[in-house]
């Protein structure tokens, strides 16, 4: 896992719950810094890669890790 | 069915045609054999791929409940206070289940018949919903933003709600009801729950028809 700049636990919660305190926490950086995000809604795996789709941020890693998901967002 | 079917078309094909009548007559209503007879293959057949009704039945439960509606379009979009993404999310549920409202039937039947996967259907279907209000209201309560709710129990009246609307437009297509379509009714609840838990904001979503 690469260096971060925010991170966000999002474990137990089932979307869409992660991706909106993603969205916030990515609006609180700069561009080109990085949210971590622990989550263990598997549905998290698509709707990670559909929001940074849509906004414009870079999913720089999704990893699964004993039935949790870490993700790296770079914020665009 | 021809014998070409890869077991994949075949496994998929024998659950949504179980799924029909199982929502149809419920569990006991259905036989294997009557089954196979509507997929016009041997009850041979279907015991290859699942070793009893019980296993079909649970496997058809399972299918239903580890569907996920996406509700990444609902956060995403503006505005995004409280209200308005709620309801974005409850459009896009309310739209996938009224295209297959059997789901909502084989839910019953899944908690009327014990079944262990009774549990799913709240860990991934409802739960975004608990999960949303919940977390939300907490953080709106602090802010002075709605009334002191329980946001437990608002979640839970909130799921109640679209449940009933959704039982009464897609299920009994209750007489009573048959001048709301379902948007509408879905619309008007919602303006009740937000009443309710004393929201604050007018979201602009609501604000053209309310």
């Amino acid at each position: 896992m690469a260096e971060f700049d925010a991170e966000l636990d999002a474990r137990g919660l089932n979307c869409p719950l992660p991706i909106l305190r993603a969205k916030k926490a990515i609006n609180e950086l700069n561009a080109g810094q990085i949210l971590k995000i622990i989550a263990t809604d598997p549905g998290s795996v698509k709707d990670f890669e559909a929001f940074c789709k849509q906004t414009g941020n870079d999913l720089m890693s999704s990893e699964e890790t004993g039935g949790e998901f870490v993700f790296s967002i770079k914020k665009g | 069915m021809t014998k070409r079917l890869k077991a994949t078309e075949r496994r998929a094909t024998i659950l949504a045609v179980a799924k029909v009548l199982f929502a149809d007559k419920g569990y006991h209503g259905v036989s294997v054999d009557q089954i196979a007879s509507r997929l016009g293959v041997s009850p041979a057949i279907l015991y290859q791929h699942f070793v009893s009704k019980e296993a079909l039945f649970e496997a058809v439960l399972t299918d239903i409940a580890g569907r996920r509606e996406s509700y990444v379009d609902a956060v995403v979009q503006e505005p995004h206070d409280f209200a308005s993404v709620l309801i974005r999310m409850a459009r896009i549920y309310v739209n996938s289940v009224a295209r297959d409202p059997d789901y909502l039937i084989m839910e019953m039947h899944s908690v009327l018949e014990g079944s262990t996967v009774a549990k799913q259907f709240f860990e991934n279907r409802w739960k975004s919903f608990s999960d949303y209000i919940e977390f939300s209201l907490a953080e709106l309560n602090k802010d002075g933003k709605v009334n002191a709710v329980n946001p437990k129990a608002a979640s839970l009246m909130f799921q109640g709600m679209l449940r009933e609307a959704l039982y009464a437009k897609c299920i009994y297509k209750s007489e009573q009801y048959r001048d709301f379509d379902l948007e509408n009714l879905i619309h008007h609840l919602i303006v009740l729950f937000l009443n309710a838990i004393g929201y604050q904001e007018k979201p602009a979503q609501l604000k053209k028809t309310a």
